[in-house]
């Protein structure tokens, strides 16, 4: 029941400015201490022009940076990256096992039913503010349509 | 050679449309004598084994999206497994950085966050070698960038370990909660099963 008013609550009310759409930002609660974490959600870019995603901040971070796991011969790897290419229409998804934003080094414990103010930044000059729901994990009853 | 043939005995013993979740070894293989610790001055060594199923899994604390989505998912694996099996054959959870540089401080916290009863260590260089070459995993610790910060690359699947202290298994992503505790369930069966023979 929670998670489906959750859910309701972030359908009411996707971030949306400049033809850009971020939807359901979310930090799951981390372990006490760790120095990484992620933030996940999802953008649309609902426009006409392609945009480029080029980097991140987040308050109360001393990074933040666009990462991609992948997972390749039982490899698990990240890798930064650089640009971030959406076309008008298309949504990115990020999630677990895939592109998530690497919030590294807080400077205070997350704390459930918190936020993470985050800024995505675009080649073209635009700051995107995003807050982040803090909440717990999701098992992983949720991820596994494939 | 061995990995290749145990996915093939996987593969042929599962109904293809079943997702795999791990893979059954061709023969149990025996683990070297480890001892890792935390912060805590609590111990994790091969004496822990005895007597119980044991889950594995090498990760380090700066991954902030594989590490908690595998225990994440672990938890309500073990959660399933408990379902189907005695509750003296539910895994025992121990999670081992390859990262002790640093993460040694503050271990003992990082499982506990997922399950109050799943355990975390580290080790030395040497330990953590010796365990990762034994269970057919992985890691590499990756050049450090002009700040000081570096990756790591890890193993995705964890081990399974049976109460007589061989490794018997691997369970792979996503940990799917219900399959992988039919896994281990099945896995159990065909142990008790070998020791009866």
């Amino acid at each position: 029941m929670i998670r489906f008013a959750l859910a309701l609550s972030f359908l009411a009310a996707p971030a949306m400015a400049g033809g850009l759409k971020v939807e359901s930002p979310m930090v799951p609660l981390a372990p006490p201490g760790v120095m990484a974490h992620a933030a996940y959600f999802t953008l649309t870019n609902t426009g006409d022009t392609p945009r480029q995603l080029i980097g991140v901040s987040a308050d109360g971070y001393m990074m933040a940076h666009i990462h991609m796991t992948e997972v390749k011969d039982d490899i698990a790897t990240m890798s930064s990256v650089d640009v971030l290419e959406i076309a008008p229409g298309q949504s990115v998804a990020f999630e677990r096992g895939g592109l998530h934003v690497m919030l590294m080094r807080p400077s205070a414990a997350l704390e459930d039913g918190g936020t993470v103010a985050l800024t995505l930044q675009f080649a073209n000059g635009e700051a995107f503010p995003v807050e982040a729901k803090v909440m717990p994990m999701m098992g992983a009853k949720h991820s596994h349509g494939s | 050679m061995k990995q290749i043939a145990a996915l093939a005995f996987a593969l042929l013993s599962t109904p293809v449309t079943a997702q795999v979740q791990g893979v059954m070894l061709d023969e149990p293989v025996e683990l070297p004598a480890f001892a890792f610790t935390n912060e805590l001055g609590e111990d994790f060594t091969q004496a822990d084994l005895d007597g119980n199923w044991t889950i594995v899994m090498f990760g380090f604390l700066s991954c902030p999206d594989v590490c908690p989505f595998t225990l994440g998912n672990l938890e309500a694996a073990v959660a399933e497994t408990g379902m189907r099996v005695r509750p003296d054959s539910v895994p025992k959870v121990a999670f081992i950085s390859v990262d002790p540089d640093r993460d040694a401080g503050y271990i003992s916290e990082y499982a506990k966050f997922f399950h109050p009863e799943f355990e975390s260590f580290t080790g030395t260089r040497e330990q953590i070698n010796t365990l990762v070459e034994a269970t057919d995993s992985f890691y590499r610790i990756l050049d450090p960038d002009h700040t000081g910060y570096y990756e790591v690359q890890h193993s995705s699947s964890v081990s399974v370990i049976a109460p007589d202290g061989t490794l018997r298994a691997k369970l792979q992503p996503p940990f799917d909660p219900g399959m992988t505790a039919e896994f281990l369930a099945r896995l159990q069966i065909q142990y008790r099963r070998e020791l009866t023979q």
